[in-house]
Protein backbone atom coordinates (compact mmCIF):
# COMPACT_ATOMS: atom_id res chain seq x y z
CA UNK A 1 0.00 0.00 0.00
CA UNK A 2 3.16 2.21 0.99
CA UNK A 3 4.51 1.65 -2.65
CA UNK A 4 1.14 2.41 -4.63
CA UNK A 5 1.08 5.74 -2.62
CA UNK A 6 4.28 6.68 -3.24
CA UNK A 7 5.08 9.45 -6.14
CA UNK A 8 7.97 8.08 -6.92
CA UNK A 9 6.65 4.80 -8.39
CA UNK A 10 6.54 4.49 -11.80
CA UNK A 11 3.96 4.41 -13.50
CA UNK A 12 3.30 8.20 -15.09
CA UNK A 13 2.06 10.10 -12.33
CA UNK A 14 4.74 13.34 -12.98
CA UNK A 15 2.79 13.75 -16.07
CA UNK A 16 -0.79 14.51 -14.28
CA UNK A 17 -1.92 17.68 -12.36
CA UNK A 18 -5.09 16.02 -11.37
CA UNK A 19 -6.90 18.55 -12.92
CA UNK A 20 -5.30 21.41 -11.62
CA UNK A 21 -3.12 23.00 -14.61
CA UNK A 22 -6.61 23.71 -16.69
CA UNK A 23 -8.83 24.95 -13.24
CA UNK A 24 -5.37 27.18 -13.26
CA UNK A 25 -5.72 27.88 -16.84
CA UNK A 26 -9.37 28.79 -16.68
CA UNK A 27 -8.65 31.25 -14.29
CA UNK A 28 -9.23 29.74 -10.74
CA UNK A 29 -7.45 31.75 -8.32
CA UNK A 30 -4.53 29.80 -7.09
CA UNK A 31 -5.45 30.87 -3.25
CA UNK A 32 -8.80 28.45 -4.31
CA UNK A 33 -6.28 25.42 -4.59
CA UNK A 34 -7.33 23.74 -0.96
CA UNK A 35 -11.13 24.44 -1.78
CA UNK A 36 -10.46 22.79 -5.37
CA UNK A 37 -8.89 19.32 -3.38
CA UNK A 38 -12.07 19.44 -1.28
CA UNK A 39 -14.46 19.76 -4.14
CA UNK A 40 -12.47 16.90 -6.04
CA UNK A 41 -12.14 14.71 -3.23
CA UNK A 42 -16.41 14.83 -2.99
CA UNK A 43 -16.35 13.88 -6.96
CA UNK A 44 -14.03 12.89 -9.24
CA UNK A 45 -12.30 11.33 -6.26
CA UNK A 46 -15.27 9.81 -4.85
CA UNK A 47 -16.23 8.21 -8.14
CA UNK A 48 -12.58 6.71 -8.81
CA UNK A 49 -12.60 5.55 -5.22
CA UNK A 50 -15.77 4.12 -5.70
CA UNK A 51 -14.87 2.60 -8.74
CA UNK A 52 -11.71 0.75 -7.27
CA UNK A 53 -13.11 -0.52 -4.60
CA UNK A 54 -16.57 -2.48 -7.02
CA UNK A 55 -13.44 -3.41 -9.12
CA UNK A 56 -11.64 -4.67 -6.34
CA UNK A 57 -14.21 -7.02 -5.01
CA UNK A 58 -15.52 -8.02 -8.50
CA UNK A 59 -11.93 -9.25 -9.13
CA UNK A 60 -11.53 -11.28 -5.89
CA UNK A 61 -15.16 -12.77 -6.44
CA UNK A 62 -13.49 -13.65 -10.56
CA UNK A 63 -16.33 -11.72 -12.08
CA UNK A 64 -15.36 -9.08 -15.20
CA UNK A 65 -14.69 -5.46 -14.59
CA UNK A 66 -16.18 -4.45 -18.04
CA UNK A 67 -19.27 -3.66 -16.13
CA UNK A 68 -17.24 -1.53 -13.11
CA UNK A 69 -16.07 0.04 -16.09
CA UNK A 70 -18.91 1.09 -17.84
CA UNK A 71 -19.95 2.28 -14.79
CA UNK A 72 -16.71 4.54 -14.19
CA UNK A 73 -17.05 6.22 -17.84
CA UNK A 74 -20.81 7.30 -17.08
CA UNK A 75 -19.91 9.11 -14.56
CA UNK A 76 -16.95 10.47 -15.97
CA UNK A 77 -18.46 12.74 -19.20
CA UNK A 78 -15.23 14.02 -20.49
CA UNK A 79 -13.39 11.76 -23.09
CA UNK A 80 -10.24 13.60 -22.73
CA UNK A 81 -10.69 12.98 -18.53
CA UNK A 82 -11.24 9.46 -19.61
CA UNK A 83 -7.90 9.11 -21.69
CA UNK A 84 -6.04 10.69 -19.61
CA UNK A 85 -7.16 7.89 -16.72
CA UNK A 86 -6.53 5.22 -19.19
CA UNK A 87 -2.75 6.23 -19.82
CA UNK A 88 -2.23 6.13 -16.47
CA UNK A 89 -3.83 2.83 -16.35
CA UNK A 90 -1.09 1.45 -18.61
CA UNK A 91 1.39 2.58 -16.76
CA UNK A 92 0.02 0.58 -13.68
CA UNK A 93 -0.40 -2.44 -16.20
CA UNK A 94 3.15 -1.97 -17.15
CA UNK A 95 4.23 -2.46 -13.53
CA UNK A 96 1.88 -5.43 -12.91
CA UNK A 97 3.15 -7.02 -16.00
CA UNK A 98 6.63 -6.80 -14.78
CA UNK A 99 5.63 -7.84 -11.51
CA UNK A 100 4.09 -10.89 -12.50
CA UNK A 101 6.50 -11.85 -15.82
CA UNK A 102 3.72 -11.04 -18.43
CA UNK A 103 4.45 -10.54 -21.60
CA UNK A 104 3.03 -7.09 -22.48
CA UNK A 105 -0.34 -7.36 -24.17
CA UNK A 106 -0.44 -4.73 -27.07
CA UNK A 107 -2.80 -2.28 -25.44
CA UNK A 108 -4.44 0.33 -27.31
CA UNK A 109 -6.08 1.67 -24.74
CA UNK A 110 -5.59 1.03 -20.70
CA UNK A 111 -8.29 0.65 -18.37
CA UNK A 112 -8.76 3.89 -16.23
CA UNK A 113 -6.53 4.27 -13.21
CA UNK A 114 -8.87 3.23 -10.29
CA UNK A 115 -9.36 -0.66 -12.22
CA UNK A 116 -5.83 -0.60 -13.26
CA UNK A 117 -5.14 0.48 -9.30
CA UNK A 118 -7.41 -2.75 -8.13
CA UNK A 119 -5.85 -4.92 -9.96
CA UNK A 120 -2.25 -4.57 -8.60
CA UNK A 121 -4.28 -4.09 -5.23
CA UNK A 122 -5.53 -7.06 -6.05
CA UNK A 123 -2.27 -8.64 -6.88
CA UNK A 124 -0.43 -7.31 -3.73
CA UNK A 125 -3.66 -8.28 -1.22
CA UNK A 126 -4.58 -4.52 -0.24
CA UNK A 127 -7.42 -3.91 1.84
CA UNK A 128 -10.47 -2.28 -0.02
CA UNK A 129 -10.11 0.67 2.59
CA UNK A 130 -6.32 0.98 2.28
CA UNK A 131 -7.38 0.83 -1.96
CA UNK A 132 -9.59 3.93 -1.24
CA UNK A 133 -7.53 5.52 1.06
CA UNK A 134 -4.36 5.34 -2.00
CA UNK A 135 -6.41 6.69 -4.60
CA UNK A 136 -7.37 9.16 -2.95
CA UNK A 137 -4.00 10.08 -1.36
CA UNK A 138 -2.46 10.19 -5.00
CA UNK A 139 -5.07 12.21 -6.16
CA UNK A 140 -4.46 15.20 -3.50
CA UNK A 141 -0.83 14.27 -3.65
CA UNK A 142 -1.05 15.05 -7.95
CA UNK A 143 -2.73 18.44 -6.88
CA UNK A 144 -0.21 19.29 -4.36
CA UNK A 145 2.89 17.91 -6.20
CA UNK A 146 1.37 20.07 -9.61
CA UNK A 147 0.40 22.98 -7.46
CA UNK A 148 4.35 23.68 -6.58
CA UNK A 149 5.04 23.71 -10.49
CA UNK A 150 1.96 26.02 -11.31
CA UNK A 151 2.00 28.36 -8.58
CA UNK A 152 3.84 30.49 -6.30
CA UNK A 153 4.34 27.92 -3.07
CA UNK A 154 5.94 27.05 0.05
CA UNK A 155 6.03 23.46 -0.32
CA UNK A 156 5.61 22.97 2.93
CA UNK A 157 2.12 24.72 2.33
CA UNK A 158 1.04 21.94 -0.03
CA UNK A 159 1.84 19.27 3.09
CA UNK A 160 -0.51 21.48 5.23
CA UNK A 161 -3.39 20.91 2.57
CA UNK A 162 -3.23 16.97 2.27
CA UNK A 163 -3.57 17.00 6.17
CA UNK A 164 -6.29 19.77 6.14
CA UNK A 165 -7.73 17.44 3.78
CA UNK A 166 -7.04 14.25 5.82
CA UNK A 167 -10.33 13.90 7.40
CA UNK A 168 -12.42 14.09 4.29
CA UNK A 169 -10.45 11.35 2.89
CA UNK A 170 -10.91 9.66 5.94
CA UNK A 171 -15.25 10.33 4.97
CA UNK A 172 -14.44 9.01 1.64
CA UNK A 173 -13.05 6.03 2.51
CA UNK A 174 -15.95 5.02 5.14
CA UNK A 175 -18.92 6.08 2.33
CA UNK A 176 -17.08 3.47 -0.42
CA UNK A 177 -15.88 0.84 1.95
CA UNK A 178 -18.81 -1.64 1.36
CA UNK A 179 -19.81 -0.84 -1.76
CA UNK A 180 -19.74 -3.77 -3.92
CA UNK A 181 -21.88 -3.57 -7.13
CA UNK A 182 -21.38 -1.03 -10.08
CA UNK A 183 -25.11 0.50 -9.50
CA UNK A 184 -23.40 1.07 -5.61
CA UNK A 185 -20.82 3.83 -7.12
CA UNK A 186 -21.85 7.58 -6.46
CA UNK A 187 -22.20 9.71 -9.37
CA UNK A 188 -21.63 13.29 -8.43
CA UNK A 189 -20.38 15.56 -10.68
CA UNK A 190 -18.12 18.51 -10.95
CA UNK A 191 -19.31 20.15 -14.24
CA UNK A 192 -17.22 23.24 -14.11
CA UNK A 193 -13.97 21.40 -12.77
CA UNK A 194 -15.22 18.87 -15.79
CA UNK A 195 -15.32 21.50 -18.61
CA UNK A 196 -11.73 22.75 -17.56
CA UNK A 197 -10.06 19.75 -18.30
CA UNK A 198 -11.96 18.89 -21.37
CA UNK A 199 -10.47 22.08 -22.95
CA UNK A 200 -7.07 20.61 -21.75
CA UNK A 201 -6.50 18.87 -24.80
CA UNK A 202 -6.01 21.55 -26.82
CA UNK A 203 -4.85 24.13 -24.54
CA UNK A 204 -1.67 25.58 -26.36
CA UNK A 205 0.80 25.85 -23.28
CA UNK A 206 0.68 23.23 -20.66
CA UNK A 207 3.12 20.98 -18.39
CA UNK A 208 0.75 19.25 -17.83
CA UNK A 209 -1.08 15.79 -19.63
CA UNK A 210 -4.59 16.41 -17.31
CA UNK B 1 -4.36 -10.67 -18.15
CA UNK B 2 -3.89 -11.90 -21.90
CA UNK B 3 -0.69 -12.09 -23.14
CA UNK B 4 0.22 -12.30 -26.62
CA UNK B 5 3.44 -13.34 -28.08
CA UNK B 6 3.66 -11.13 -31.15
CA UNK B 7 3.60 -7.89 -28.39
CA UNK B 8 5.45 -5.23 -29.88
CA UNK B 9 7.38 -4.80 -26.59
CA UNK B 10 9.08 -8.31 -26.87
CA UNK B 11 12.58 -6.60 -27.54
CA UNK B 12 14.15 -8.54 -31.13
CA UNK B 13 10.41 -9.06 -32.38
CA UNK B 14 10.14 -7.75 -36.03
CA UNK B 15 7.90 -4.98 -35.34
CA UNK B 16 10.38 -3.24 -32.56
CA UNK B 17 11.88 -0.29 -34.20
CA UNK B 18 15.98 0.27 -33.14
CA UNK B 19 14.85 3.34 -30.50
CA UNK B 20 17.17 6.43 -30.61
CA UNK B 21 17.37 8.80 -27.66
CA UNK B 22 18.35 12.46 -28.07
CA UNK B 23 19.54 13.91 -25.19
CA UNK B 24 21.39 17.73 -24.56
CA UNK B 25 21.05 21.29 -23.02
CA UNK B 26 18.88 23.38 -24.49
CA UNK B 27 18.83 24.39 -28.09
CA UNK B 28 22.09 22.63 -28.99
CA UNK B 29 20.18 21.21 -32.05
CA UNK B 30 18.05 18.29 -31.41
CA UNK B 31 15.36 18.96 -32.92
CA UNK B 32 17.21 20.19 -35.97
CA UNK B 33 19.86 16.88 -35.98
CA UNK B 34 16.04 14.85 -35.73
CA UNK B 35 14.80 17.19 -38.79
CA UNK B 36 18.04 16.32 -40.56
CA UNK B 37 17.82 12.49 -40.05
CA UNK B 38 14.73 12.44 -41.25
CA UNK B 39 15.18 14.24 -44.56
CA UNK B 40 18.24 12.14 -45.11
CA UNK B 41 17.24 8.63 -44.22
CA UNK B 42 13.06 9.28 -44.60
CA UNK B 43 13.22 7.06 -47.94
CA UNK B 44 15.53 4.18 -46.59
CA UNK B 45 13.71 3.78 -43.32
CA UNK B 46 10.67 3.81 -41.65
CA UNK B 47 10.55 6.67 -39.10
CA UNK B 48 8.48 7.80 -36.04
CA UNK B 49 9.62 10.66 -33.54
CA UNK B 50 8.59 11.43 -29.90
CA UNK B 51 8.77 15.16 -28.42
CA UNK B 52 9.10 15.91 -24.90
CA UNK B 53 8.59 19.71 -25.07
CA UNK B 54 8.58 21.35 -21.60
CA UNK B 55 5.93 24.01 -22.09
CA UNK B 56 4.59 23.75 -25.33
CA UNK B 57 4.77 21.40 -27.91
CA UNK B 58 7.06 23.50 -30.17
CA UNK B 59 9.44 20.85 -30.91
CA UNK B 60 6.87 18.37 -32.54
CA UNK B 61 5.44 21.46 -34.41
CA UNK B 62 8.40 22.60 -35.60
CA UNK B 63 9.45 19.16 -36.77
CA UNK B 64 5.87 18.82 -38.80
CA UNK B 65 6.68 21.82 -39.73
CA UNK B 66 9.65 21.01 -41.50
CA UNK B 67 7.22 18.48 -43.71
CA UNK B 68 10.23 15.70 -42.76
CA UNK B 69 7.96 12.92 -41.80
CA UNK B 70 4.01 12.46 -42.02
CA UNK B 71 2.79 14.73 -39.28
CA UNK B 72 0.63 11.45 -37.61
CA UNK B 73 4.35 10.08 -37.01
CA UNK B 74 5.56 12.91 -34.86
CA UNK B 75 3.70 12.72 -31.07
CA UNK B 76 4.45 14.99 -28.35
CA UNK B 77 4.46 13.67 -24.71
CA UNK B 78 3.84 16.09 -21.73
CA UNK B 79 6.10 15.26 -18.71
CA UNK B 80 5.06 17.70 -16.04
CA UNK B 81 7.92 19.33 -16.27
CA UNK B 82 9.58 16.71 -15.24
CA UNK B 83 12.12 15.90 -18.87
CA UNK B 84 14.82 14.34 -16.79
CA UNK B 85 11.87 12.16 -14.59
CA UNK B 86 10.73 11.15 -18.04
CA UNK B 87 12.98 9.70 -19.93
CA UNK B 88 15.11 8.10 -16.76
CA UNK B 89 13.01 7.63 -13.52
CA UNK B 90 9.73 7.07 -14.67
CA UNK B 91 9.55 6.85 -18.43
CA UNK B 92 5.72 5.61 -18.54
CA UNK B 93 4.43 8.30 -20.88
CA UNK B 94 7.72 7.96 -23.23
CA UNK B 95 7.26 3.86 -23.46
CA UNK B 96 3.49 4.07 -24.42
CA UNK B 97 3.87 6.51 -26.98
CA UNK B 98 6.66 4.93 -28.46
CA UNK B 99 5.09 1.42 -28.44
CA UNK B 100 1.71 3.38 -29.90
CA UNK B 101 4.12 4.13 -32.80
CA UNK B 102 5.66 0.97 -33.57
CA UNK B 103 1.90 -0.59 -33.42
CA UNK B 104 -0.23 2.40 -35.38
CA UNK B 105 3.07 2.57 -38.03
CA UNK B 106 4.22 -1.19 -38.09
CA UNK B 107 7.12 -1.75 -39.02
CA UNK B 108 9.13 0.76 -37.94
CA UNK B 109 12.74 0.97 -38.67
CA UNK B 110 13.26 3.54 -36.25
CA UNK B 111 12.17 5.49 -33.37
CA UNK B 112 13.90 8.91 -32.44
CA UNK B 113 12.98 10.48 -28.91
CA UNK B 114 13.77 13.83 -28.27
CA UNK B 115 14.45 14.83 -24.74
CA UNK B 116 13.20 17.99 -23.30
CA UNK B 117 16.13 20.25 -23.56
CA UNK B 118 17.99 19.97 -19.85
CA UNK B 119 21.30 19.78 -18.34
CA UNK B 120 24.34 17.95 -18.63
CA UNK B 121 23.43 15.08 -16.21
CA UNK B 122 19.81 13.80 -18.30
CA UNK B 123 20.44 10.66 -19.85
CA UNK B 124 18.16 8.44 -21.21
CA UNK B 125 17.07 4.82 -19.53
CA UNK B 126 18.30 2.05 -21.80
CA UNK B 127 14.45 0.60 -20.83
CA UNK B 128 13.46 3.36 -22.93
CA UNK B 129 15.44 3.58 -26.16
CA UNK B 130 18.43 1.49 -27.20
CA UNK B 131 20.98 3.73 -27.79
CA UNK B 132 21.48 7.13 -27.38
CA UNK B 133 22.95 10.58 -29.19
CA UNK B 134 24.09 13.41 -26.89
CA UNK B 135 24.34 17.01 -28.54
CA UNK B 136 26.73 19.52 -27.50
CA UNK B 137 26.77 22.81 -29.74
CA UNK B 138 30.09 24.50 -29.96
CA UNK B 139 28.19 28.23 -29.15
CA UNK B 140 27.61 26.38 -25.60
CA UNK B 141 31.74 27.08 -25.12
CA UNK B 142 34.75 25.19 -26.02
CA UNK B 143 35.11 24.23 -22.62
CA UNK B 144 31.31 21.98 -22.44
CA UNK B 145 33.24 18.84 -22.95
CA UNK B 146 35.56 18.85 -20.14
CA UNK B 147 32.85 19.67 -18.01
CA UNK B 148 31.97 16.08 -18.37
CA UNK B 149 29.05 14.28 -17.33
CA UNK B 150 27.48 10.96 -18.13
CA UNK B 151 25.80 11.65 -20.96
CA UNK B 152 29.11 13.20 -22.98
CA UNK B 153 31.01 10.91 -21.29
CA UNK B 154 29.37 7.21 -22.48
CA UNK B 155 26.50 8.27 -24.84
CA UNK B 156 26.52 6.14 -28.02
CA UNK B 157 27.69 8.89 -29.67
CA UNK B 158 28.48 12.44 -28.87
CA UNK B 159 27.79 15.35 -31.39
CA UNK B 160 29.31 18.59 -31.51
CA UNK B 161 26.48 20.56 -33.57
CA UNK B 162 26.68 23.77 -35.42
CA UNK B 163 30.32 23.83 -36.52
CA UNK B 164 29.83 25.95 -38.98
CA UNK B 165 29.29 28.65 -36.07
CA UNK B 166 32.86 27.96 -34.70
CA UNK B 167 34.48 30.80 -36.13
CA UNK B 168 31.91 33.14 -34.66
CA UNK B 169 31.73 31.65 -31.55
CA UNK B 170 35.86 31.98 -31.31
CA UNK B 171 35.71 28.09 -30.38
CA UNK B 172 38.01 25.40 -32.05
CA UNK B 173 35.48 22.59 -33.10
CA UNK B 174 38.35 20.11 -34.13
CA UNK B 175 39.74 20.66 -30.55
CA UNK B 176 36.22 20.35 -28.75
CA UNK B 177 35.87 17.03 -30.78
CA UNK B 178 39.13 15.86 -29.88
CA UNK B 179 38.72 16.58 -26.43
CA UNK B 180 35.43 14.30 -26.75
CA UNK B 181 37.33 11.53 -28.07
CA UNK B 182 39.87 11.80 -25.10
CA UNK B 183 37.17 12.62 -22.62
CA UNK B 184 35.21 8.94 -24.01
CA UNK B 185 37.82 6.15 -24.27
CA UNK B 186 37.35 6.28 -27.51
CA UNK B 187 33.80 6.03 -28.45
CA UNK B 188 32.46 7.75 -31.45
CA UNK B 189 32.34 11.37 -32.04
CA UNK B 190 31.08 13.58 -35.01
CA UNK B 191 31.43 16.70 -35.49
CA UNK B 192 27.84 18.16 -37.04
CA UNK B 193 26.73 21.13 -39.39
CA UNK B 194 23.24 20.71 -41.08
CA UNK B 195 25.02 22.94 -43.66
CA UNK B 196 27.97 20.54 -44.25
CA UNK B 197 26.50 17.49 -46.24
CA UNK B 198 29.39 15.19 -45.54
CA UNK B 199 29.14 15.97 -41.76
CA UNK B 200 25.34 14.81 -42.02
CA UNK B 201 26.47 11.78 -44.03
CA UNK B 202 28.65 10.62 -41.20
CA UNK B 203 26.12 10.94 -38.43
CA UNK B 204 23.26 8.95 -41.01
CA UNK B 205 26.27 6.11 -41.66
CA UNK B 206 26.16 5.57 -37.55
CA UNK B 207 22.19 5.48 -37.44
CA UNK B 208 22.06 3.04 -40.14
CA UNK B 209 25.48 1.07 -38.69
CA UNK B 210 23.95 1.07 -34.84
CA UNK B 211 20.08 0.21 -37.01
CA UNK B 212 22.28 -2.91 -38.27
CA UNK B 213 24.05 -4.21 -34.61
CA UNK B 214 20.59 -3.60 -33.17
CA UNK B 215 19.15 -6.17 -35.60
CA UNK B 216 21.93 -8.78 -35.86
CA UNK B 217 22.26 -8.33 -31.93
CA UNK B 218 25.68 -7.18 -31.31
CA UNK B 219 24.38 -3.54 -30.10
CA UNK B 220 24.00 -3.38 -26.24
CA UNK B 221 22.47 -1.04 -24.89
CA UNK B 222 24.24 0.60 -22.92
CA UNK B 223 23.58 2.86 -19.82
CA UNK B 224 25.50 6.35 -19.43
CA UNK B 225 24.92 7.07 -16.57
CA UNK B 226 24.37 8.71 -13.73
CA UNK B 227 26.84 6.53 -11.23
CA UNK B 228 29.98 7.00 -10.88
CA UNK B 229 32.52 4.61 -10.40
CA UNK B 230 32.04 3.74 -6.87
CA UNK B 231 33.67 1.26 -4.07
CA UNK B 232 32.19 -1.72 -2.37
CA UNK B 233 32.59 -2.58 1.27
CA UNK B 234 34.62 -6.04 -0.29
CA UNK B 235 37.40 -3.43 -1.56
CA UNK B 236 36.26 -3.74 -5.18
CA UNK B 237 35.97 -0.82 -7.47
CA UNK B 238 33.53 -0.70 -10.45
CA UNK B 239 31.69 1.28 -12.61
CA UNK B 240 28.65 0.12 -13.79
CA UNK B 241 28.76 1.39 -17.20
CA UNK B 242 28.80 -1.54 -18.88
CA UNK B 243 25.52 -3.19 -17.00
CA UNK B 244 23.51 -5.02 -18.92
CA UNK B 245 19.86 -4.05 -20.47
CA UNK B 246 16.86 -5.72 -18.25
CA UNK B 247 14.42 -6.43 -21.48
N1 LIG C 1 24.15 27.41 -37.77
C1 LIG C 1 23.54 26.31 -37.35
N2 LIG C 1 22.45 26.41 -36.59
C2 LIG C 1 21.84 25.28 -36.18
C3 LIG C 1 22.31 23.99 -36.53
N3 LIG C 1 21.50 23.06 -35.97
C4 LIG C 1 20.56 23.75 -35.29
N4 LIG C 1 20.76 25.10 -35.41
C5 LIG C 1 19.94 26.17 -34.83
O1 LIG C 1 19.97 26.09 -33.43
C6 LIG C 1 18.74 26.52 -32.86
C7 LIG C 1 18.21 25.49 -31.88
O2 LIG C 1 17.94 24.31 -32.61
P1 LIG C 1 16.88 23.20 -32.11
O3 LIG C 1 16.99 22.07 -33.06
O4 LIG C 1 15.55 23.82 -31.92
O5 LIG C 1 17.52 22.85 -30.70
P2 LIG C 1 16.97 21.85 -29.59
O6 LIG C 1 18.13 21.21 -28.95
O7 LIG C 1 15.94 20.97 -30.17
O8 LIG C 1 16.29 22.88 -28.60
P3 LIG C 1 15.30 22.54 -27.37
O9 LIG C 1 14.34 21.50 -27.86
O10 LIG C 1 14.63 23.87 -27.09
O11 LIG C 1 16.16 22.09 -26.27
C8 LIG C 1 17.80 26.78 -34.02
O12 LIG C 1 17.76 28.16 -34.28
C9 LIG C 1 18.46 26.03 -35.15
O13 LIG C 1 18.16 26.58 -36.40
C10 LIG C 1 23.48 23.92 -37.36
O14 LIG C 1 23.99 22.86 -37.73
N5 LIG C 1 24.06 25.12 -37.73
MG1 LIG D 1 13.99 20.65 -29.57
Amino acid sequence: MLLLGDARLPTGGHTQSGGLEPALLAGMAAGDIPAYLTTRLRTTTLVDAATAVVALRTLRAGGAVELVEQAWAARTPSHVVRQASEELGRGYERLLTRLDDLTPRPVRRGEPRPIAVARLAARLDVAATDLARVICHDDVQSVCAAALKLAPLDPVDTVAWALDVAPLVERVVAQVADLRTPADIPAPAAPAAEIWQHAHATAPRRLFRA
Amino acid sequence: MPDSPDSPDSIHAPTRALRLGIAGPVGTGKSSLIATLCRTLADRLQIGVVTNDIYTDEDAQMLRAAGVLDPARIRAVETGACPHTAIRDDITANAIAVEDLEADFAPLDLVLVESGGDNLTATFSPALVDAQIFVLDVAGGGDVVRKGGPGIARADLLVVNKIDLAEYVEVDHELMVEQGRDARDGRPVLGLSRKRPETVAALADWVQATLVAHRDGTHEPVDPGPMAPHAHTDGTVHSHEHAAHTP
